[in-house]
């Protein structure tokens, strides 16, 4: 059988078995991101009425800072090939 | 709901063992109600998402635990940060070590790749902000007594 008709019969069971992520697996990374945000700011923040706004203001800075780390290591993987 | 917090005194090394039991709830001795949710909710959930994508046996003790220390934390690294999510952590490795026995009363399948490496990282990210909100409740705790 193809490694597609493996994938196909692969059948999800919470906590048995590993969920398909294969393929679009860094978006998994946004909700380990929001989560480290959160904590943060809650445990940084006096007032947690500041929490929502700091908390987002930090997991976009995380995602650029990422997004911007991916590019300048894939640009250093091109000019050392 | 309490923002900043009523003045309760707590005995900072109780602070600190109740949060590692049950994640933000500390904040929760401290009267800080809003805090304790908002960090034990996204805790806990971490904890649940990275079981539920790369299935209980991410959380993996080590084989024994006699011998050299050193030995045995570089055996399994991500296992330092997964056993500060607290009891949790510790039932999912009582899961994982049945699992692997000659009689386990569940059978558990061990993932791999990315689905494994998301899976370790989000349980052990888990743990290692319950350290964060462990070391700040006991600190909040700390001022409170010096202030009384």
């Amino acid at each position: 059988m193809s490694g597609l008709g493996l994938l196909a019969e692969y059948t999800y069971e919470p906590f048995v078995k590993a969920m398909p992520v294969w393929d679009g697996w860094y978006v998994w990374l946004l909700p380990l991101c929001l989560a480290i945000a959160i904590v943060y700011k809650s445990i940084r923040c006096d007032s947690m009425r500041r929490v929502p706004r700091q908390a987002m203001a930090l997991f976009a800075f995380i995602i650029v800072v990422m997004i911007l780390a991916a590019g300048a290591l894939a640009a250093l993987v091109r000019i050392l090939d | 709901m309490s923002q900043t917090g009523r003045r309760k005194s707590v005995p900072p090394p109780v602070v600190a063992l109740v949060t590692w039991l049950v994640p933000g709830s500390g904040y929760w001795l401290l009267g800080q109600r809003a805090r304790a949710l908002t960090v034990g909710v996204t805790i806990i959930v971490l904890f649940v998402l990275g079981l539920l994508i790369g299935g209980v046996r991410v959380v993996d003790p080590p084989e024994s635990y006699s011998g050299n220390p050193m030995r045995i934390v570089f055996d399994k690294p991500w296992f330092v940060g997964q056993i500060l999510a607290g009891p949790m952590a510790l039932a999912t490795a009582a899961v994982t070590e049945n699992s692997k026995g000659p009689n386990p009363w569940c059978v558990l399948y061990s993932s791999h790749s990315r689905s494994n490496e998301i899976g370790t990282l989000y349980t052990a990210v888990a743990g290692m902000l319950n350290l964060l909100a462990i070391i700040n409740a006991t600190h909040r705790a700390g001022q409170k007594e010096e202030a009384r």
